[in-house]
């Protein structure tokens, strides 16, 4: 089976009237006309077309009207041939004559196909072109005698070939891969970032598993929240018990005031003192009260009793 | 010859680059929560392994408790002791006042769960004591 398309040629010229109808099964090698590009024949100090590609720009630079055009060059004995074409506007003739890039075979200057020519050939009704010192000219169809209709079925095509940019208006080549290489860059620099970040919120998840092993906790955050709760609440208790306690033994009393009883059992402390007046009750509260606790205090006969939730 | 518009290519970049930014994003989002937990656990499991050391310790309470009833001061004391599975009971009908500052001088200096306590003083010089210690 071949699946490769069967081509057939075709003469791109903007001033031809002539219709075209293609095989849809073919496709098609485009010849420019003369009139869709620009051309110089040049001798340069350089060897390779790579390096004369470079300087394409600025060798057409005063001699192109305003546009947005590619540049190409091949070898041709000594000398270089340059040329210089809008993508745009052979895309848009492409277009006028129904021909979708996906039928174009390829695409070539009618300089590199018909540089052999031995006489002038009629490309439309009022220009025909000539080879004149080797490169391919146009001149009206009246200026000359001697002319032919141009035959396209014969015709053997070089390797010199272009690739229309499509969107070559849009944004040039260069700019293109300088935005996609920083684009690109962007991606790779987040990725790295990216497997970073997961690399340290790893480690933090290991290092927090380490924890709870280190320190023999239990499997839930809120086991070990209600034990430190327990704990907690034992320590604040021992430390508040300890503090009460002193506050009676640092009461100042008189020679026949003594502590007769320290009681404390389920959060109750109970402290009863002997020898205590109305009037030296007021100065035990007192006391009591400059420490800034909470208690309650009763006298009985001369039995003073406070009570002081821990 | 069908080309793929630069702009799409473009777009695609910028799409790959904006969900890539949102993991990076939502990723950096969960490391900070991680970290914030981790510290939190840290602390958590510092003050809750102190607070164990010092009052679930059953072996080390007994022990210090042990060393302190064993001192010579309170050995006159006739001090009742005895050992429950999750507490110390400590308790004397009549006991010297000095034993008994000494004994509680020692237990409120150190770090017991003091759950029951009761200090009645019998005459100038002897006071009767029932503690409990729990673990």
């Amino acid at each position: 089976m071949n699946f490769k398309r069967a081509t057939t040629a075709l003469f791109l010229d903007p001033s031809s009237i002539e219709e075209f109808s293609h095989d849809k099964s073919k496709k098609i090698n485009i010849i420019l006309s003369p009139s869709l590009y620009w051309v110089k024949k040049m001798s340069l100090p350089v060897k390779s077309v790579r390096e004369v590609k470079k300087l394409l720009p600025s060798i057409f630079e005063d001699s192109l009207p305003e546009g947005h055009y590619s540049y190409t060059a091949y070898k041709n004995g000594e000398e270089f041939m340059l040329f210089a074409y809008e993508d745009k506007k052979i895309l848009s003739l492409l277009t006028q004559k129904g021909i979708s890039s996906a039928d174009i075979a390829s695409v070539h200057f009618a300089q590199s196909e018909f540089k052999e020519l031995s006489s002038a050939f009629c490309i439309n009704e009022k220009q025909c072109m000539y080879i004149k010192d080797e490169l391919l000219v146009l001149a009206p169809s009246a200026w000359i005698s001697e002319k032919e209709k141009l035959n396209l079925d014969d015709i053997k095509l070089s390797k010199h070939t272009i690739k229309l940019q499509q969107f070559g208006h849009i944004v040039d080549n260069s700019s293109l891969y300088k935005i996609g290489a920083i684009l690109t860059l962007l991606a790779f620099i987040l990725i790295v970032e990216i497997f970073i970040t997961s690399s340290k919120k790893d480690a933090i998840i290991e290092a927090k598993e380490e924890l709870f092993s280190k320190y023999k906790l239990q499997s839930t955050m809120f086991q070990n929240k209600s034990s430190l709760s327990k704990y907690s609440k034992v320590h604040e208790r021992g430390v508040k018990f300890r503090e009460s306690i002193s506050y009676f033994l640092t009461l100042k009393l008189k020679s026949n005031q003594k502590i007769k009883l320290i009681e404390y059992k389920n959060n109750l402390l109970n402290v009863t003192i002997d020898g205590v007046d109305k009037a030296s009750l007021n100065a035990i509260n007192n006391q009591l009260n400059a420490k800034g606790v909470k208690y309650k205090s009763s006298l009985k006969g001369e039995t003073m009793r406070v009570e002081m939730k821990i | 010859m069908n080309q793929i518009n630069p702009l799409h290519i473009g777009a695609l970049l910028v799409v790959v680059i904006a969900f890539l930014f949102f993991t990076l994003s939502g990723m950096k989002t969960e490391m900070v929560e991680e970290s914030e937990l981790y510290e939190k656990s840290e602390k958590l499991a510092v003050e809750l392994s102190s607070l164990k050391a010092v009052y679930a310790n059953k072996k080390k309470t007994k022990r210090a408790i042990d060393r302190i009833l064993s001192q010579s001061s309170l050995k006159s004391a006739s001090l009742e002791v005895k050992h429950e599975k999750s507490s110390v009971r400590i308790s004397s009908k009549g006991m010297d006042t000095k034993a008994l500052n000494s004994l509680m001088g020692k237990v409120l200096n150190g770090s017991y769960n003091i759950t029951e306590l009761k200090i009645k003083k019998l005459s100038e010089t002897k006071a009767s004591l029932r503690m409990e210690i729990k673990w």
